[in-house]
């Protein structure tokens, strides 16, 4: 009986849950399979690539960072159609270039 | 049937083959060798030498050949002045000069506009489109005759003469001649570089006498970038891999002294401590 | 029997091939004029699709916008065909279209707009429109004219016989470095001091390099790390050979930024001039 309960209780909560989301205008796929809607790589995109400019004056741990953001943001620019694709992914390797670029001169000028 | 007879007769025959193939290829490298190795002479005329007929467009259009008398051009300019400042490329046709762009200053008519001043004369205009200027046949002169103002002999009677043709540069050492490295409009001056030591040249092959190689001689003509980096490009001496071969075709040291410096076939004037009798025909 | 035969004539070719040399540079080739310095010639798919190639001049979009906008915010490789440009591109305000798109003015004077690229559509009028690139070999008339367009700028000797660094610094031209709703929106550089890089040539004068004279029209990542990939001072060599063959610094300095013979603008540490 109490068993029972439990996992009513614990049903009624996740649908609570999950119709919240879908108040708040997120698709219910998108959030099970934890990716960001489409509009939201390209808030992504110039949001790291703004700071080409500022890279020297990044640490390292910055610097990193910035690269991981980059490397999960080309599957999602992979996925785009092909104009974009050509685009974005060309884009996207120069900035995240300059990044690694300048984390590798940082670390040799350390040495 | 094989046996054993005819066995040994056939790897005998295969053995020949091998040597005749050896002995024909290393006959036939000698020859083309030879023929590689070795410059042509320059033309038996010293007047020809340095002529360029340039044709890209004068035949389909009208006019028939231009030539180009480099002897006439040098004793007032310099190289660079041409072949850098004003463009021109060092094979004949490869400029591809047009009447349009001559009269639009390029080229040709970078000079040649009726209006710059050459010894205190206007020189004529290239190309012209007035009515009654009739120089076309001074520059598209092949087949033609007296339609040239110029001789090479009464041009070049007070000149020094070297083994072959004019010495170009006793010319500009003794001041007979003074050719012009600044076209106002066109050139634009420049701080000078210094010019580098002279310095030897090892020849590919242990017999043949080094170059000894001057620097500040070239510069007087071409500048830097006549030069560099397209014809010379590498600057470090273990790269530099520069042959009579290479010559021979028209790089490097043949983009000049095949057709238009100083013929290749005067060794004694590069290879300076070779016998006399490399002199060159 | 014919084993031997292959063997004596792979031989025979060989000592017969040895004398036959190949020479790679050496000649020097015909100086591009003025207004055709920086042309590129573009035909991935214009022959294809029964139109001519299309040719771009640098001249006239370097002195409205930097190197960067073009060849890192929109994406333009830095060879020719090396984009895979295609009319849908253009048509969707990619490549050539972000600003050749019937809608983005060419300058606020005149209030014109710069003509549109490609179209879904092509019209009998949209024949002439598409000659406007699409112009290899036609003589079309452009809105642009070199020789009034170069006649005010300060001269260069070489290249397109106009000094861009000058002009730019006079306030001649202001190339535009950010393009709203295509580029990152970016902060100033920081300042980064000019070098000498020594050429170990005996007589010739040390090169000073300004990051600043190239980041004016560069950013950062149009060369780093793709044009220059060397992370630490003193260990990269650049020779003059690989440069001219359009490595490094012959990456935009052989056929559109001043070209390699105006030696003195590179290798300009003052050293006394002999003649």
């Amino acid at each position: 009986m109490f068993k029972r309960t439990i996992v009513t209780a614990l049903l009624i909560t996740g649908l609570a849950g999950l119709s919240g989301i879908c108040a708040s205008g997120q698709s219910t796929s998108a959030v099970l399979q934890a990716t960001p809607a489409p509009q939201t790589w390209q808030s992504e995109f110039d949001e790291v690539c703004s700071k080409t400019q500022d890279a020297m004056t990044f640490s390292e741990e910055e610097l990193a960072a910035l690269i991981v953001r980059c490397d999960v943001l080309l599957p999602q620019l992979e996925k785009l159609d092909e104009t974009r694709r050509k685009v974005y992914t060309a884009r996207l390797r120069m900035c995240r270039g300059l990044y690694a670029y300048v984390l590798e001169s940082k670390k040799n000028a350390k040495k | 049937m094989l046996t054993c007879w005819n066995q040994k007769r056939t790897r005998r025959s295969s053995g020949w083959l091998v040597m005749l193939a050896l002995f024909g290829g290393i006959v036939f490298t000698g020859i083309a060798s030879a023929q590689l190795y070795l410059p042509p002479p320059p033309p038996a005329n010293a007047a020809d030498y340095g002529k360029v007929v340039m044709d890209n467009f004068s035949t389909t259009l009208g006019p028939g050949p231009a030539v180009f008398d480099h002897w006439l051009h040098r004793s007032k300019y310099t190289c660079r002045l041409c072949h850098v400042d004003i463009g021109f490329a060092m094979q004949a046709k490869a400029t591809g000069v047009r009447a349009s762009t001559n009269r639009e200053g390029y080229h040709c008519g970078a000079c040649h506009d009726g209006k710059r001043l050459s010894d205190g004369k206007p020189i004529f205009a290239a190309c012209s489109d007035a009515v009654n200027d009739k120089q076309c046949d001074r520059c598209h002169s092949v087949g033609k005759k007296d339609v040239r103002k110029y001789s090479y002999s009464s041009y070049t009677a007070k000149l020094p003469k070297g083994l072959y043709g004019v010495d170009w540069e006793a010319a500009e050492k003794n001041g007979t001649i003074k050719p012009v490295d600044f076209l106002p409009g066109i050139s634009l001056k420049k701080s000078t570089m210094k010019s580098r030591e002279d310095f030897s040249i090892k020849a590919g092959l242990p017999w043949v006498h080094p170059v000894t190689f001057s620097h500040e001689k070239h510069a007087i003509w071409n500048g830097c970038e006549l030069c560099h980096p397209e014809i010379f490009a590498t600057t470090s001496k273990a790269e530099a891999k520069y042959t009579m071969f290479s010559n021979i075709e028209g790089h490097h040291c043949g983009a000049c002294h095949l057709r238009v410096a100083f013929p290749l076939n005067n060794c004694v004037k590069c290879h300076q401590r070779a016998p006399s009798w490399a002199k060159g025909n | 029997m014919s084993r031997k035969l292959f063997v004596a004539s792979i031989l025979f070719l060989i000592f017969c091939g040895q004398s036959i040399l190949l020479a790679q540079s050496g000649t020097k080739k015909r100086r591009p004029l003025p207004y055709e310095y920086g042309r590129v010639v573009i035909n991935n798919y214009s022959a294809k699709a029964d139109l001519s190639p299309v040719v771009f001049e640098h001249w006239i979009h370097r002195s409205k916008f930097t190197c960067r906008v073009c060849h890192v915010d929109i994406g333009f490789a830095m060879k020719a065909n090396g984009t895979d440009i295609k009319a849908i591109d253009n048509t969707q305000g990619y490549y050539c279209g972000t600003c050749h798109n019937g809608k983005t003015l060419a300058d606020e004077k005149s209030g014109k707009a710069i003509f549109a690229a490609c179209s879904k559509r092509v019209t009998a009028e949209d024949g002439r429109r598409c000659e406007r690139c699409h112009s290899q070999g036609k003589k079309v008339a452009s809105d642009y004219d070199f020789f009034h367009f170069a006649k005010p700028l300060p001269k260069e000797n070489y290249g397109n016989g106009i000094d861009w660094e000058k002009s730019e610094e006079l306030g001649l031209i202001k190339p535009v470095a950010h393009i709203d709703g295509v580029s990152s929106p970016r902060n100033p550089l920081a300042l980064q001091k000019d070098f000498a890089l020594n050429p170990k040539v005996e007589g010739m004068p040390d090169i000073i390099f300004s990051h600043k004279k190239h980041t004016v029209w560069n950013g950062c990542e149009l060369c780093h790390p793709e044009i220059f990939t060397g992370v630490k001072k003193g260990t990269s060599h650049y020779t003059m050979v690989d440069i001219s063959q359009g490595k490094s610094c012959g990456a935009c300095h052989t056929n559109v930024a001043f070209p390699l013979t105006d030696c003195q603008r590179c290798h300009s540490k003052p050293v006394a001039a002999m003649r």
